[in-house]
């Protein structure tokens, strides 16, 4: 084998350092901005460093509790249409937390939704229950689908001895079968926290004083710098998660035979009772109180520019997030230098959208040409969301085969030339799908959004969060709706994409 | 601000039209001649950027569609958003040296007074001010509209004589209680609260209410909640009641009002021009046509400010109201007030 001599520093070097210097410069920002004038820490921050710890906490208990069971149950137990349970269960992922805070909320208490409906008087929902309740039900998903990857990658022939030696099932279940996705659990509850942590609309709407309320309340009165000292300290919080998150590895074993269990007809009965309230709540509850404000109040207020803007300014993140992330993607490939900028480009995922809100703000008031126009959002989207489209450019990337790069070499073509004749019709389908993550994360982004968008610029998410603050429930109906129709199409990509591995729902992939 | 001549005229307003209630429909009331129609003012042409707090809803938006129709050469483009937050964003940059909006429409005067105190807003033309009511002329800024705090109660559940006429006395009360702790006027009146009786006071207060409070997400819900014998009275601007009686003249919803107290705060909104140049101000002329004073006062209730416009119908005579005495510029100050209520755990 020839080794063709490489350039000291390769073509997607430049360019990839660039894009990882700009993604740090956030956070740069918020240094300088917070040294002003804010003040480190007082009373009001302790609160609101512990409400935001006991939701991560509680939120990541109870999504482990949903989580895992739901888990053994789509990976082992047989159930009719297991697709659609899977399906079912999963769906969750395709509701913006926010939606569905909003919906739980007027459904509950005193003149609710279900108390105007069905004369049933129940209690109200919020503060830390009732945000634990929400962000659990709209993230237990993640467990679920990392818990059930590694149950799928276990051999059935060890519960089988264990069996065969005389433990029950749930006994073989509990010492045999749980320790060993262990990591497999830890995994989901880790993003459970991160997802947790950078959630803005759920503790807003439920009243909880975490840090993402906070910061935009700093924000709103224009304390800007103690907004940054409080993003600050979450990014610090964000920074041990992912720190933790990195060190989780997947153990694997050699793949055998899936347990199967066969359920009869009374503990079928008794199974779909019991995972009825968790679709019911996260689901069908939120479906049905945007179709009760559908009817009663119609579509009033509802421009299509509106979803126009969406459009429009998603489009425009996604296109920028994939040309950026081809170079970082080759970067990435081709050296340890590369590597290290691709994890730099990482770090906007981490940053959750308030806090990059509050970063470009300022940034816009210092450079006046950007503030307020739909250059800053867009900058703010692909900051944040660039991570989805390198990490979908390296997967196809990583599939080419270097020797038809090497071939084309060999046959005359400029570095240049390979990579625009072989390279990029290769890796087409992986920035396709990188781009369709990137432009549907930003659709559904809220916070940066309130923050930075331009006079005028309404989109779905900003129209529906005026609409709360408004008090005119009934004008969520169709900006909600349009919102969980994209967040799925985003769901679905996500499931058949680049992240196949971790949200398995094939069956046979690691056999 | 002076707040006197400020709350003394505002009085004046609402007993000049309230003293002659049951014949005003009858009599055409007296138009003054500087009070302009639409179609006295030149048509608007060029880019205009407002800044519009929050507005009540569909009403400020139904006016802006019609100046915007009236005008199709203007282009106008509304940021919206949380009153005091904007009043933030317009003093943080002008501080950036950024300017954006060209004029401020404030659904509080204490909003409109930071933005004032900080020097950003353009003087208005003498004829401008001179349409406003003796007492509503100031020189950098223009209200709209006046707006009472109030509080709705359910008729079939209370009588008037049950409702204490002190605010404060409402936290020692057994009465139930709807309230929108996150509403821009409920805020104002804890600011006034605070402003009043100090800020351990007004937490207390806050708290021994929220025992037996209901929260609404806006005051319009207060008054239907109300209304629908949820709770037997509320805290509310006083127009929503208007407003829900207007459609349902039958009603289980009346008001009333406290004494000398933060529980019958009287605020107007605002709008102040922030660029130089003819159009801030016509754009100002427009809010206070006859035309569109009369709207906001016959379909939202709200207290027209320019002369010979009627007062809402249904008003209660102001004459028996005797709002308190507080400094309208210091409701600006939001954050302490936001701190109080979340340490009491209503917000």
């Amino acid at each position: 084998m020839i080794n063709w001599p490489l350039p000291r520093w390769p073509g997607s070097y430049p360019l990839a350092l660039i894009t990882a210097l700009v993604g740090l410069m956030p956070v740069g920002v918020l240094i300088g901005l917070a040294s002003e004038e804010a003040q480190l820490f007082d009373a009001h921050n302790l609160k609101v460093l512990i409400n935001t710890l006991l939701l991560m906490v509680f939120t990541v208990l109870g999504s482990v509790l949903i989580g895992v069971p739901l888990a053994l149950l789509t990976a082992y137990v047989q159930m009719p249409w297991r697709k659609l349970w899977l399906v079912l269960l999963a769906a969750p992922l395709a509701i913006p937390s926010y939606i569905g805070a909003f919906t739980l909320y007027a459904a509950f208490g005193r003149g609710g939704e279900i108390e105007n409906l069905l004369g049933l008087p129940v209690p109200p929902m919020d503060g830390l229950v009732g945000a634990t309740v929400v962000m659990t039900l709209y993230s237990y998903p993640f467990v679920m689908l990392t818990t059930r990857a590694s149950l799928l990658s276990l051999d059935a022939s060890l519960v089988n001895a264990a069996r065969t030696l005389g433990m029950t099932l749930s006994e073989s279940i509990w010492r045999v079968v749980l320790p060993r996705v262990a990591t497999g659990i830890a995994a989901g509850g880790l993003l459970v926290a991160l997802y947790t942590l950078s959630d803005f609309g759920t503790p807003a709407i439920m009243r909880l004083d975490t840090f993402t309320r906070v910061i935009f309340v700093e924000y709103n009165a224009f304390g800007l710098s103690q907004a940054a000292m409080l993003s600050l300290q979450l990014m610090v919080i964000v920074g041990l998660v992912l720190f933790l998150e990195s060190r989780v590895r997947g153990n694997h074993e050699r793949p055998g035979r899936h347990l199967a269990l066969w359920p009869n007809r009374w503990q079928k009965l008794i199974i779909a009772v019991a995972v009825a309230p968790v679709t019911i709540l996260a689901i069908v509850l939120p479906l049905s109180v945007f179709g009760i404000w559908l009817l009663r109040e119609g579509t009033g207020g509802f421009q299509f520019s509106h979803a126009w803007n969406s459009v429009h300014a998603s489009f425009l993140a996604a296109l920028v997030a994939v040309v950026l992330a081809i170079p970082v993607a080759h970067a990435a490939i081709a050296g340890r230098a590369g590597r290290l900028m691709e994890r730099v480009t990482y770090f906007g995922f981490g940053v959750p959208g308030i806090v990059m809100g509050t970063a470009l703000v300022y940034l816009g008031l210092q450079l006046p040409f950007l503030y307020q126009t739909l250059g800053l959002l867009v900058l703010a989207y692909v900051l944040r969301f660039l991570p989805l489209a390198v990490g979908s450019v390296r997967a196809t990337a990583e599939g080419l085969d270097p020797s038809l790069v090497k071939a084309a070499r060999l046959l005359g073509a400029s570095p240049g030339e390979a990579f625009r004749r072989v390279t990029l019709p290769l890796t087409l389908r992986g920035m396709v799908a990188g781009a369709a993550l990137v432009f549907l994360e930003a659709m559904r982004e809220l916070p940066a959004t309130l923050m930075l968008g331009p006079t005028g610029f309404e989109t779905l998410a900003t129209y529906l969060w005026r609409v709360y603050e408004a008090g005119y429930f009934g004008r969520a109906a169709i900006p909600g709706l349009l919102l969980v129709l994209m967040s799925a199409l985003g769901l679905a990509l996500m499931l058949s994409g680049e992240r196949r591995a971790e949200f398995d729902v094939t069956e046979n992939h690691h056999s | 601000m002076q707040r006197r001549v400020f709350l003394q005229s505002l009085l004046a307003a609402g007993a000049f039209g309230l003293i002659p209630a049951g014949r005003s429909l009858a009599t055409t009331p007296p138009v003054a001649a500087d009070t302009l129609s639409v179609d006295q003012l030149p048509p608007m042409e060029g880019d205009l950027t407002l800044y519009l707090g929050r507005g009540e809803g569909g009403l400020y938006e139904n006016v802006l569609e019609a100046i915007r129709q009236r005008n199709p050469k203007l282009n106008l483009q509304i940021r919206r958003g949380v009153t005091a937050a904007l009043a933030n964003t317009i003093v943080a940059e002008a501080k950036a040296g950024v300017r954006r909006a060209d004029v401020f429409w404030a659904v509080d005067s204490g909003a409109i007074g930071m933005v004032a105190d900080a020097g950003l807003a353009r003087p208005l033309p003498a004829d401008l001010t001179g349409q406003l009511k003796a007492g509503f002329q100031y020189p950098q800024w223009a209200p709209v509209t006046g707006r009472i705090r109030t509080l709705p109660y359910n008729t079939g559940r209370l009588t008037p004589e049950q409702i204490p006429d002190s605010v404060m006395a409402l936290a020692d009360s057994e009465l139930s209680i709807g309230w929108a702790p996150a509403y821009a006027s409920f805020q104002s009146f804890v600011t006034a609260m605070r402003l009043l009786e100090g800020d351990r006071v007004t937490a207390e207060w806050l708290r021994a209410i929220s025992k037996r409070a209901k929260s609404y997400a806006g005051e319009l819900g207060v008054v239907m909640g109300v209304e629908r014998g949820e709770v037997d009275l509320g805290f509310a601007n006083h127009y929503y009641t208007l407003r829900l009686k207007s459609g349902k003249p039958d009603a289980n919803v009346d008001l009333a009002f406290t004494k000398n107290d933060a529980g019958c705060l009287v605020n107007a909104s605002g709008v102040l021009a922030l660029s130089e140049g003819d159009l801030p101000i016509t754009f100002i002329r427009y809010l206070l046509t006859r035309e569109v004073q009369s709207y906001l006062a016959s379909e939202a209730y709200e207290i027209p400010l320019v002369n010979g416009v009627k007062p809402p119908v249904g008003l209660p005579p102001l004459n028996r109201v005797s709002p308190p005495r507080v400094d309208l510029t210091q409701l600006a100050d939001l954050r302490p007030t936001l701190n109080l209520m979340r340490n009491a755990g209503v917000l």
